[in-house]
């Protein structure tokens, strides 16, 4: 008798909970979908989107925390101090071995390096994800002014010192504040 | 019934235009040949608009299950034209034959598969007087030549030289064998009530009570044996949930693993194609074919010979056999696949015995009522 | 085919004897087993696992899974970078469950420093990110055995909510599968305005939606007489291979981490009886079998939201690090913390020489224990059954391999 009831169970059970099913999926047929039609609209982008970096050049003082910080060393830069000064060379992130893990991103001490919200990064060659993060070559026309100021104030001292007279230090301008 | 033996003279509609208009002198054979060949074009034509459009529907259907959109883009109106453009990528790929394939078997599977299938919608009545072949043994000879595509199964499944495309066609002979009997079984029921196994025919004879005299109505164990045919049905066109010869996450692709381009999508054709006719055959056997208080109309109001009337039954049975289709998709989109001995135990031990007390029912019924 | 080619599963080769009920004329039929690849290309093997299979018509008679196909040195990479620089290798291990991953290694470090303390806040976040994550964890792992099964929709409804859950922590972090957001100490960044609003938002959609999957998949007749008395786990066999999380759970033993060894707020939440640990009775079919693998890996869902409930009653503004030197140097020692990752026991060891970079660092992850089963479990079965009992191990390949 209860493989009777079994049997007929099973015919039961399998009706039910197929149109069970086909009730739920019967009801997304009839619903807006909730996917977006992907390169006409776009889903919002967080704020704290980790994608490609960007650096505030002005800000920046070369002091290799985020190169140190990186896992698996993408981060390098080259710059030539000038005295206080700096002359940027080459600030490259290998965008073929970043991991987007903006570990590079928190030991900054003037807060100058940040990820932002693009991530999409096609190319043919392999070269162009070697990325230059500068803004900027060579010096910034601010520091170039402030050195050329510094040099004249210095020639300025050496000229009093050798005529013996006393020379009054000018205070320094203060670099303006970007961004 | 009193019809005339003579092939030729058991003329259709393409002959009956082709004979009309001429020249005198041309033989008959010419004329019939000439019909056939005129017919074979149309359905050929038929069949691949009717799996581009089955295809997009199954995406549109599929998606929009899946709470997503589907194709949208291809030729604008939610991608109405990305079936034709797949249509275009197929043809041009490389025709790809692997190395320890049997060639003449391998190149052969997929013109059996589709051959057969169109041997079977000749049989198909596209309108009430518009039809490529009006047989009398027309279910019979439908069920015959749509099981005949698990030949070309087993042959591709073999000459692929594959081990999944081995698995693959071995499940589908099975599960073939195994439900030829519920779905014949299954078809017994309305036979016994309509007597013809000519689909015209059996067609016309639902006409009565304003168009709404379906078989399903006639006898209480019509619509139970419905159900039987539509799953004995699904496993014979291998459809979800029966879709083990082509069980993606356990066989890779099945029978079809090694195909590629056109030859591929032959299959593709065939599977759309048994969908159809399969849904054809129970609009025609149980939801009353032709007939609906449209048609009922149409036929009152234009009369019987008029385009009108054909048009509308032609659509109206498109309609319900799409409607089959429909329902197969959103079958396929809801439920799980079954394993191959509870396919067995299904068809054998569930359907079979089922469809058996349905016949039995449907035959008391008829004889007392 | 022939028995010495590399990797092939070596068989008794004895001669065939009479079987009682054999007739003679059944020696003459040669009949081969049929040796296949499952992977490492593969719809169902959920990356680049390779099983090879031996096969006697539909039936498997033996099988042998194949690791290393993903293989990424992540241990010896954690003793050649610094004890931080390390966080992210950990998310990439279990990709499904990176926050896990996280606290897990965080954990371990933390250890081995005496008086650090970790604020509440922090605490509070990392249990409902965590707790998110083993959500995400599990509607993969429901929507992909779905897959496996056949059914194509469930997968998308879970990558749906899914998608939810990588977008809180989009906004939480700025990355949806690898976060590093739990680090040692404490976690990087505060929640965003408006975020913990958005989780209770989640969680009150979350289970309506959950008991759409329920009724979907989970108690589908074809889903139920797929599963169940499929790949039975015995309890003394779970006991034996080390099966750890729903695999351990689905065959009866009743024990969790978070409540048996509780670490962070796990601890004051079962004295306060906030979540049950989900134990599989055996209701379809055997205690053990692949339905119950699945249904405590469903089930724990629920509990899931319930710890994300009690944590967004109770958190409190504070700051999110604890006491943490900008370069860290470890002090002497050596520790191992096991914590309670979606698949199991996900523990870390390291040992430190007070330096800035491990001596030692060695994970002990879930998957790769647990997919040990597979050899034992898949012999005998059929071949779509084979495809089910990999599915309910939900191994995660970057894990196993690592």
């Amino acid at each position: 008798m209860t493989a009777t009831k079994d049997y007929l169970f099973n015919v039961w059970n399998s009706l039910t909970t197929t149109l069970v099913g086909m009730k739920i999926t019967g009801k997304y047929l009839l619903q807006k979908p909730i996917t977006v039609q992907y390169p006409d609209e776009r889903l919002p982008i967080p704020d704290r989107y980790r994608g490609i970096h960007y650096l505030e050049q002005e800000k920046c003082i070369d002091c290799l925390a985020c190169a140190r910080a990186c896992p698996i060393d993408c981060i390098e830069m080259d710059a030539v101090r000038h005295g206080k000064e700096l002359e940027w060379i080459s600030f490259t992130l290998d965008y073929q071995k970043c991991m987007f893990c903006e570990l590079c991103v928190y030991p900054c001490p003037k807060d100058c390096i940040h990820m932002g919200t693009e991530f999409a990064f096609v190319s043919f060659d392999r070269s162009e994800f070697k990325h230059d993060l500068l803004s900027f070559k060579g010096m910034a026309k601010e520091a170039r002014i402030r050195m050329k100021g510094a040099e004249e104030r210095k020639k300025a001292r050496e000229a009093a010192k050798a005529a013996g007279l006393p020379f009054e230090e000018e205070p320094e301008a203060e670099p303006e504040e970007h961004g | 019934m009193n019809v005339p033996m003579s092939a030729v003279e058991r003329s259709n509609v393409f002959y009956d235009l082709l004979a009309k208009f001429a020249p005198a002198g041309v033989p008959t054979w010419v004329l019939a040949l000439t019909a056939a060949g005129v017919g074979v074009g149309i359905l050929i034509t038929f069949v691949s608009v009717l799996a581009m459009f089955s295809v997009w529907m199954e995406r549109k259907v599929s998606g929009h299950i899946q709470c997503r959109y589907g194709p949208m883009y291809v030729g604008g109106w939610h991608g109405w034209a990305q079936s034709l453009a797949d249509g275009i990528k197929l043809l041009s790929k490389e025709d790809l034959i692997p190395l320890g394939a049997d060639r003449p078997l391998f190149m052969l599977a997929p013109a059996i598969v589709l051959a057969s299938i169109f041997g079977a919608l000749t049989a198909m009545p596209l309108t009430p007087s518009v039809y490529f072949a009006d047989i009398d043994l027309g279910l019979f000879f439908i069920l015959a030549m749509s099981s005949m595509t698990t030949i070309g199964v087993v042959m591709a499944g073999w000459a692929s030289a594959s081990k999944w495309s081995l698995y693959g066609a071995m499940r589908e002979a099975a599960q073939v064998v195994a439900y030829e009997i519920p779905l014949g079984l299954a078809l017994l029921v309305p036979l016994l009530v309509v007597g013809t196994l000519n689909l015209r025919e059996a067609s016309e004879l639902q006409s009565g009570w304003y168009g709404m005299h379906w078989l399903v109505f006639q006898n209480p164990f019509v619509f139970p044996a419905l159900l039987l045919f539509f799953t004995a049905a699904l496993a014979e066109t291998k459809r979800a949930p029966f879709d083990l010869p082509e069980a993606e996450s356990e066989l890779v692709a099945g029978f079809m693993t090694e195909y590629s381009g056109i030859r591929w999508s032959f299959f593709f054709m065939e599977e759309y194609a048994a969908m159809f006719l399969m849904s054809v055959v129970a609009a025609i056997f149980f939801l009353g074919g032709f007939e609906s208080p449209v048609t009922h109309l149409a036929r009152e109001q234009f009369g019987a010979d008029s385009p009108i009337y054909q048009a509308t039954a032609g659509f109206v049975l498109l309609l319900k056999a799409m409607f089959g289709i429909f329902l197969m998709m959103w079958l396929r989109w809801t439920l799980p696949r079954v394993r191959i001995d509870q396919v067995m135990t299904m068809g054998y031990k569930y359907l079979t015995p089922l469809a058996l007390v349905c016949v039995l029912g449907a035959g008391v019924w008829e004889a007392i009522f | 085919m022939s028995s010495e080619s590399r990797g092939s599963i070596h068989l008794d080769e004895a001669p065939r004897t009479l079987a009682s009920g054999e007739r003679e004329f059944m020696l003459d039929v040669h009949t081969q087993d049929l040796e296949v690849n499952m992977g490492p290309q593969h719809p169902a093997t959920h990356g680049v696992m390779r099983i090879l299979i031996r096969t006697d018509g539909e039936l498997v008679t033996g099988a042998q899974p194949h690791l290393g196909y993903l293989h990424r040195c992540a241990e010896k990479i954690g003793e050649n970078v610094e004890w931080l620089q390390y966080l992210p290798y950990t998310d990439r291990y279990d990709y499904l469950s990176a926050m896990n991953n996280n606290l897990g290694y965080s954990m371990a470090v933390e250890a081995l420093m005496p008086g650090l303390e970790i604020p509440r806040r922090a605490q509070m976040l990392r249990t409902i990110c965590v707790e998110l994550n083993r959500i995400g964890s599990h509607l993969v792992a429901m929507g992909t055995y779905g897959l496996d099964i056949g059914a194509f929709t469930p997968f998308f409804y879970a990558f749906r909510e899914r998608e939810w859950m990588m977008a809180l922590f989009e906004k939480i972090c700025g990355a949806r599968l690898t976060y590093s957001y739990i680090r040692i100490g404490g976690v990087f960044n505060d929640s965003p305005p408006g975020w913990l609003q958005e989780v209770e938002r989640f969680c009150d959609v979350f289970e309506e939606k959950w008991q759409e999957y329920y009724d979907l998949l989970v108690v589908n007749q074809i889903f139920v007489q797929r599963t169940a008395n499929v790949g039975v786990i015995s309890k003394a066999m779970a006991l034996d291979f080390g099966l750890t999380g729903p695999m351990l759970r689905g065959s009866g033993v009743d024990f969790d981490l978070r409540r048996d060894m509780p670490y962070m707020l796990y601890g004051e939440m079962t004295k306060q009886k906030v979540f049950d640990v989900i134990v599989a009775r055996g209701e379809m079919g055997t205690l053990g079998d692949c339905w119950d693998r699945l249904y405590v890996r469903v089930v724990e869902m629920m509990e899931s939201i319930k710890q994300v409930r009690w944590c967004l009653d109770n958190i409190k503004p504070g700051p999110v690090l604890g006491d943490i030197p900008k370069v860290l140097r470890i002090p002497i020692g050596e520790a191992y913390v096991g914590i309670e990752n979606p698949r199991g026991e996900l523990g870390h060891y390291v040992v430190s020489d007070g330096g800035k970079i491990a001596v030692r660092c060695r994970v002990r992850g879930p998957s790769f224990v647990n997919v040990a089963v597979l050899e034992e479990l898949l012999p005998g079965t059929l071949l779509a059954d084979a495809v089910a009992i990999v599915g309910s191990t939900d191994v995660v390949i970057g894990e196993t391999d690592r």
